[in-house]
């Protein structure tokens, strides 16, 4: 099946069309910018944006991924970008494992039309480190 | 901005600064002595750090590098590890500062594994560790840069040159004229022995009011690769999965579900339809020794990671249980514990007398003072296991390279893995392989995350095991669910305190017992009998007058493995000892803070606490519903105050609306990453205190996802206020002392809520639930 991501078209074989979008991104395509961490859609460390919007690629079902717009953390979308700024600008990351679906779900909320702290009701993930009030400071500019 | 390298040997740059070492041919190793030859490499000194894993002994070693080379970039070999904690940019930091270089020329570069050159990272001990050591290190640079100076100017009266930006001017005394030389083009000469014959006998440190670099916010070097997808975490690991040698699989791994539980030969599983190859797994200590014959998981390799965990789940298994489960119980360890609080003889962790005094002695003269004592207070406290929930769940790649006759011969073996214990993880390799240090390469990649668990080497033993069985390159992910149920626990503990107070209000007795299983001792690094530092920190060396005191540490026999958790036995210690410090306020009808005053007797403990009060003025006009509470510990050396304020208290949730907090870690090297270190310490706290915990029924872990291992979301999280003292002691860590207060502070609050109350039994909230997203 063909897959676009990021506005590349990939040709990729897959074992199972119910694999997760996950899974292919990070193991089949090498685009490790989106994170397993739970696996059951809790922890929001693998959220992508599909078609505008953000979805848990840990249970998304490849199949349903094809001829749809992927846009992961190594992409060039210009809402991402201005979250990848205010990342930056306010020194969020710690371990920085969580921030890519940070940023997915920014980019959701934002295409969204989302500003500021409206922003925070679609990054509902999870951080081990302690850098939500930097997140709320950076997107408080966005 | 400082360009912070992709660490060398990164898959995805296979050929950058390759310089094969002898036995390899595809991989990327720096060769130090190549770089003297080219530049200056100034080799420097710094005690071994094994603070936190209890070593009895300090060991001096070469720990790190400096180059400067001749195309002016200025290298750091960086020997720890960057787990979010920011040591990456604070070592640079303290070296640019002595060496007169401007930020921006400094290149930070991850060491491999190097017994040389690498650290165990732990403690909160990297900045603290290094700081005189890469002082003397860069001055020492500098020095020789102004050496080989002299010799091109014949001029050698150091009051002739000054150092800055990366340039030694020259100024002749008779002519005043100035003549500058840049570092680069002194690099050469300046490791020279010409160069080193010139040195002052008394290397001079820039004093601290005269530093421009450290003290300021500046920008971390792994933040920019962090937020695009380049950063590269262990997980991240990735060669394309073609069929050629270099090509990747997948494995995954899946425990016995019962601590302890066993796999016999007899019972191995075949290898199902679509796996490539099962692998038993021989489980390992935890300094990555094989244990002969015991196998206790089994690594399923597949052609991706999503298939190999779905085979391991439906493989039918016929563990060997080992002969009693039922001690491996939360509920029956609890219990055990509490026996011990009265029947087991214990380990007195203070007062220290020598020869030492007969516990009933001790115990005796304690007994006598709380009788005699005015008012007293007690409680047992109870604290569960806690795993550590690292947002990158445990991982391993491992490439085994053959050769010999017929290609059959194991001659290297190249990790890369998320470690705090690089030197450890080439030790592992060897227990497995038999191969020498010199065939074994050791990549530390970034860690999503470490808090202790990544100390360990269980998962580097299985991905070696595995890639070794299957002779290929093999990357080992462990499920979420396999890293919550097999981890190396903070330690549950059950503590009984006793204290009592004079008629003015004074401490005049304390006894306190901390029952919990020994990390140390459960791995053999201590002998039994010993006192388990681990255990009974945070409960010595108070801050205040105890009166007549014993503090005893009693180990609580246990099969669950039990490992260093941010903060290790100060979460347990300071929440005890804090919240008992707020019953004794109570008893004596004090204000908490005024009660404290009266009772500590440490400057810098008490100077912390009275900028605490100040800023937190707003305590004493807080709107109907809304309490707060106070603690304040001292931990790794640091001084942290929190005061934490909450509303909507009932009996199974609470609002925290606001923390303050004041830190007294010495002298600050990045203020950013102060702050940073203690909004993360905070959370941590908040997770454990609020839900944290792992129980264990018949030995199987009953928490195996963030489902019912409740963490705070973003929309929960308190306003935190960071205020830093301004000190110029040396530094002490900050990566841990954030989280001992804030337990207690929290408790503290919710004990002065009407709807709240005392709560002794941890977490406050045990059973939450997340929902999904």
């Amino acid at each position: 099946m063909t897959l676009n991501v990021n506005g590349k078209n990939y040709t990729v074989n897959v074992p199972d069309t119910s694999m997760p979008l996950l899974w292919v991104l990070r193991d089949i395509l090498g685009l490790t910018g989106t994170k397993y961490g739970c696996g059951i859609e809790v922890c929001g460390a693998c959220t992508v944006v599909i078609d505008g919007q953000r979805e848990h690629s840990c249970v998304y079902d490849v199949g349903s991924a094809a001829g749809r717009t992927i846009l992961t953390v190594e992409g060039t979308d210009p809402n991402l970008k201005l979250a990848q700024t205010a990342w930056v600008n306010h020194q969020v990351p710690q371990c920085g494992y969580c921030q890519s679906g940070m940023l997915m779900g920014t980019t959701s909320a934002m295409n969204a039309g989302n500003t500021g702290t409206d922003i925070l009701n679609e990054v509902p993930h999870i951080c081990i480190c302690g850098t939500y009030q930097r997140i709320k400071d950076a997107t408080a500019t966005l | 901005m400082t360009t912070d390298k992709i660490p060398s040997g990164s898959p995805v740059t296979p050929e950058e600064n390759s310089t094969p070492a002898p036995g390899f041919t595809s991989v990327n190793r720096r060769n130090f002595l190549v770089t003297v030859a080219s530049g200056l490499s100034v080799g420097f000194f710094m005690p071994g750090g094994d603070r936190v894993l209890g070593a009895t002994t300090v060991s001096t070693q070469i720990n790190s590098y400096i180059r400067i080379g001749t195309d002016g970039t200025i290298t750091l070999e960086f020997g720890g590890c960057e787990m979010g904690q920011g040591s990456k940019t604070g070592l640079p930091m303290i070296l640019a500062e002595e060496l007169n270089v401007n930020w921006n020329q400094i290149v930070v570069e991850q060491s491999l594994a190097n017994p040389a050159v690498s650290y165990i990272t732990g403690g909160s001990s990297a900045v603290s560790r290094n700081y005189t050591p890469l002082r003397t290190a860069g001055a020492t640079v500098r020095e020789l840069l102004v050496a080989a100076a002299m010799l091109i100017t014949k001029n050698t009266t150091r009051a002739n040159y000054t150092t800055a930006a990366g340039v030694v001017t020259y100024t002749n005394p008779i002519t005043k004229a100035k003549t500058t030389y840049k570092y680069s083009a002194l690099a050469v000469s300046a490791a020279s022995a010409a160069a080193t014959a010139l040195l002052p006998a008394t290397i001079p440190l820039t004093p601290p009011a005269q530093f421009k670099l450290i003290g300021t916010k500046a920008p971390r070097i792994d933040i920019p690769d962090k937020v695009n997808g380049k950063a590269q975490y262990g997980i991240d690991v990735w060669f394309p999965p073609a069929a050629t040698s270099q090509g990747m699989v997948f494995a995954a791994i899946k425990h016995c579900p019962t601590i302890g539980g066993t796999l016999a030969a007899a019972n191995f599983p075949a290898t199902p339809a679509g796996a490539i190859a099962v692998v038993p797994c021989k489980a390992s200590d935890n300094r990555g020794a094989v244990v002969a014959g015991t196998y206790n998981a089994v690594a399923v390799v597949a052609t991706d990671t999503w298939t190999a965990k779905n085979l391991a789940n439906q493989l039918r298994i016929n563990w060997t249980l080992p002969a009693n489960t039922d001690s491996v119980d939360s509920a029956a360890l609890q219990t055990l514990a509490t026996s011990l609080l009265t029947t087991g003889t214990p380990i007195i962790a203070e007062p220290v007398t020598t020869p030492a005094t007969p516990v009933a002695t001790i115990e005796g003269q304690v007994n006598t003072a709380l009788a005699a004592s005015a008012k007293t207070v007690q409680a047992i406290f109870n604290f569960p296991y806690l795993a550590h929930a690292t947002m990158e769940p445990l991982n391993c790649t491992v490439r085994p390279t053959y050769g010999g006759t017929g290609g059959t011969t194991l001659t290297a073996i190249e990790v890369w893995a998320p470690t705090q214990a690089a030197v450890w993880v080439q030790q592992t390799v060897t227990a497995v392989t038999g191969l020498p240090a010199a065939q074994i390469i050791v990549h530390t990649t970034l860690l999503g995350g470490g808090l202790g668990r990544k100390i360990e080497q269980d998962y580097i033993s299985q991905a070696v095991q595995t890639a070794v069985a299957v002779k290929k390159t093999v990357k080992l992910t462990w499920t979420r669910e396999e890293d919550f149920g097999h981890d190396n626990y903070r330690p549950m503990a059950v503590v009984q305190a006793k204290a009592g107070l004079d008629a003015t209000g004074k401490i005049s007795a304390w006894y306190y017992r901390n029952v919990s299983p020994s990390i140390l001792g459960q791995r053999g690094w201590i002998p039994p009998g010993a006192l388990d530092s681990q255990g009974s920190e945070g409960a010595t060396s108070l801050a205040y007058n105890l009166g007549t005191y014993v503090t005893e540490w009693l180990p609580l026999p246990s099969g669950i493995p039990v490992g260093f958790w941010r903060s290790v036995g100060n979460s347990i210690n300071t929440t005890v000892i804090e919240c008992v410090i707020d019953m004794l306020a109570k008893a004596a009808g004090q204000d908490p803070f005024t009660f404290r005053y009266n009772n500590i007797n440490d400057a810098r403990t008490l100077a912390v606490l009275k900028a605490a009060d100040t800023m937190s003025v707003w305590r004493k006009t807080l709107p109907a519903g809304h309490y707060w509470g106070v603690a304040v510990s001292e931990a790794f050396g640091t001084v942290v105050a929190e005061v934490v304020e909450i509303s909507n208290v009932t009996a199974t949730s609470v609002t925290v609306n606001r923390v303050n907090c004041v830190v007294d870690c010495g002298q600050v090297i990045n203020p950013d990453s102060v702050e940073a270190q203690m909004q993360g310490g905070i959370l941590h706290a908040l997770n454990s205190i609020l839900w944290g915990q792992t129980t264990f029924v018949k030995g199987v872990a009953q928490q195996l996802n963030f489902r019912n291992y409740r963490v705070m979301r973003v929309r929960e999280m308190p306003t935190i206020t960071v205020q830093i003292v301004q000190s110029s002691n040396p530094p002490s860590g900050t990566g841990e002392p954030g989280v001992p207060p804030l337990g207690p502070a929290l408790l503290n609050a919710y004990a002065a809520a009407p709807t709240g109350k005392r709560v002794y039994s941890l977490p406050l909230f045990p059973g939450a639930t997340m929902g999904g997203l």
